[in-house]
């Protein structure tokens, strides 16, 4: 530890000034706008006018639904991955998780590109329910909350996998068998043994993948279009559609509330996981 | 027994169509002879993957996307290496905020520091389109570049140092002699890291882009808002085999995932 802080701050206080200027300022300047009335004080009009509009409730709601349901399913699903990879043999255990992996390297458009193909008109999903005879029109999935659903999850469920798959390989080896030979069933093994043992993992997955689905723009804006709106796309149609910087700075506010409540759980969780090690 | 047996190919195979098929889809249809998108492709032809290359707006905007990455990513180390290192090394006087507001862009949607940007910044400053747009990527990519750095930093033991300033050299020359050759593979993970992150950003850049002025990601759906040709499925392809080709590399000789 080097003990001169004229040096420190010399060194820090570049990096601390830009973040502070091309960012937190404007940042905090944007959020504050929300809560200006039209006479320069201190007002909550904007939120209730923005909370009165049932377009926004709708949307709002949309972006709190579908961020719960891609992260339980993100869950649900991903235990079942995470158990299966954790059981494969080391040098294929590795590979599987790259394989999981490889899809956050690819970029966010050219995956939500994709189901396009799938779920348009002409997608492979139409042409098959239509050769099957299943639907004689083609079906709307594209611009769809299933659309934006799927897309999601493709998109995050890999950061669900990997977070269960080291909770998974830290859980006591013999857990399992111990429970089992105690006479518990492979439903109880899970809800008593392994959900509280991984506990952590899922959080910080679930974590991840909500706000990551909250604050998605690239998904909705491709597989919603201009009618299925969420918090950001509709963040954008009020600034470049609408001009209404007011509501884009109730939105961005509800967006960032919501991201940091995430967050704040997160460290909460992993506090509290910390004083349980260090009462044991 | 059995069941679970059965039970670990078939959820691999189940978890791995629904993440990379998508994906094999687009590579095979970008192979295709049609006019419009397709699967399964029409055909086998090359012609939209050479389209790619002789569309002038992806070769302008894959420009501006590429001088963003490096750029701004080059410019979020120039900024985040000394900083990092003060984290790490000195008794730093509000280490604690420093930390916070370095890392909070990563917290904040990439939309609103896009919008906050062009409102308070660009439009008051009259600061232009690319320089807007390399300000709001290199605080994009600080955050990873600080967080790489510091972890590899946290990794050398600082008594190194130490002992080459005790044995004369000056804090300077021990930082590029000592420091510095220990921890390349830790700076050029970040800056792959950024690289990365930078040039498959959109939020960010939506509102800061204008007239004539995009990033590859922006430009590749406004052309598939009105076109719906292969074109984006083959270029989406190619950049994927780039950037998985970058990973790849980089895992194969730093070790990339110790660092990230």
């Amino acid at each position: 530890m080097f003990q001169n802080r004229a040096e420190a701050l010399a060194l820090a206080l570049p990096a601390a000034l830009f973040a502070a200027a091309v960012f937190l300022v404007p940042v905090v300047i944007l959020l504050s706008d929300g809560f200006r009335g039209s006479d320069g004080g201190w007002t909550i009009s904007a939120y209730t006018d923005f909370f009165s509009n049932s377009l926004n409730r709708t949307v709002f709601l949309r972006t709190l639904k579908l961020g719960a349901l891609v992260t339980v399913a993100s869950a649900v699903i991903g235990y079942a991955a995470a158990f299966a990879i954790v059981s494969l043999e080391p040098g294929m255990k590795g590979r599987m998780t790259g394989l999981v992996v490889l899809p956050l390297m690819i970029s966010p458009v050219a995956r939500t590109y994709a189901w396009i193909v799938i779920l348009g008109r002409t997608g492979i999903v139409n042409e098959a329910f239509q050769f099957l005879g299943l639907t004689e029109a083609p079906l709307r999935v594209l611009f769809s909350e299933t659309a934006i659903f799927i897309g999601l999850l493709q998109l995050f469920l890999p950061l669900m996998i990997i977070s269960l798959i080291s909770a998974l390989e830290n859980m006591p080896k013999d857990a399992i068998p111990a429970a089992r030979v105690l006479g518990a069933n492979w439903f109880q093994v899970f809800w008593k043994v392994v959900l509280p043992l991984t506990k952590e993992g899922l959080v910080i997955g679930g974590t991840l993948v909500f706000t990551g689905s909250l604050t998605a723009y690239i998904t909705p804006a491709i597989l919603g279009g201009s009618k299925v709106l969420m918090l950001e796309t509709l963040l954008y149609q009020q600034v470049s559609v609408s001009n209404n910087f007011v509501s884009a700075s109730v939105i961005a506010f509800i967006l960032i509330v919501m991201s940091f409540a995430a967050n704040i759980l997160l460290k909460r969780v992993a506090t509290a996981r910390n004083k349980q090690r260090a009462a044991q | 027994m059995t069941a679970r047996s059965l039970f670990i190919p078939l959820t691999l195979l189940l978890v791995l169509a629904f993440l990379i098929g998508p994906f094999l889809i687009i590579v095979a249809a970008s192979f295709s002879a049609g006019e419009t998108l397709n699967f399964p492709p029409q055909g086998f032809s090359l012609r939209w993957i050479l389209k790619v290359f002789t569309v002038e707006s992806f070769r302008a905007s894959f420009g501006m996307s590429l001088f963003l990455a490096i750029g701004g990513t080059a410019a979020a180390l120039v900024l985040g290496i000394p900083a990092s290192y003060a984290l790490s090394r000195y008794k730093l006087p509000g280490a604690e905020i420093v930390r916070t507001v370095v890392s909070a862009p990563i917290i904040v949607p990439g939309i609103i520091v896009g919008l906050a940007l062009l409102r308070y910044i660009v439009v008051p400053f009259q600061v232009g389109i690319t320089a807007a747009l390399f300000l709001a990527h290199t605080a994009l990519v600080l955050p990873y570049a600080v967080r790489v750095v510091s972890a590899s930093l946290d990794n050398l033991r600082s008594d190194i140092e130490e002992a080459a300033v005790l044995l004369g050299s000056s804090r300077l020359g021990a930082f590029f002699r000592v420091v510095m050759p220990n921890i390349r593979g830790g700076i050029l993970s970040a800056f792959i890291l950024g690289f990365v992150t930078s040039f498959n950003q959109v939020p960010v850049s939506l509102f800061l882009s204008g007239p004539g002025v995009r990033t590859l990601p922006i430009d590749m759906i406004a052309y598939m808002e009105i076109v719906f040709d292969p074109s984006v499925a083959a270029l989406s392809s190619l950049l994927a085999f780039l950037s998985i080709g970058i990973v790849f590399a980089a895992e194969r000789f730093l070790g990339f995932s110790r660092y990230v």
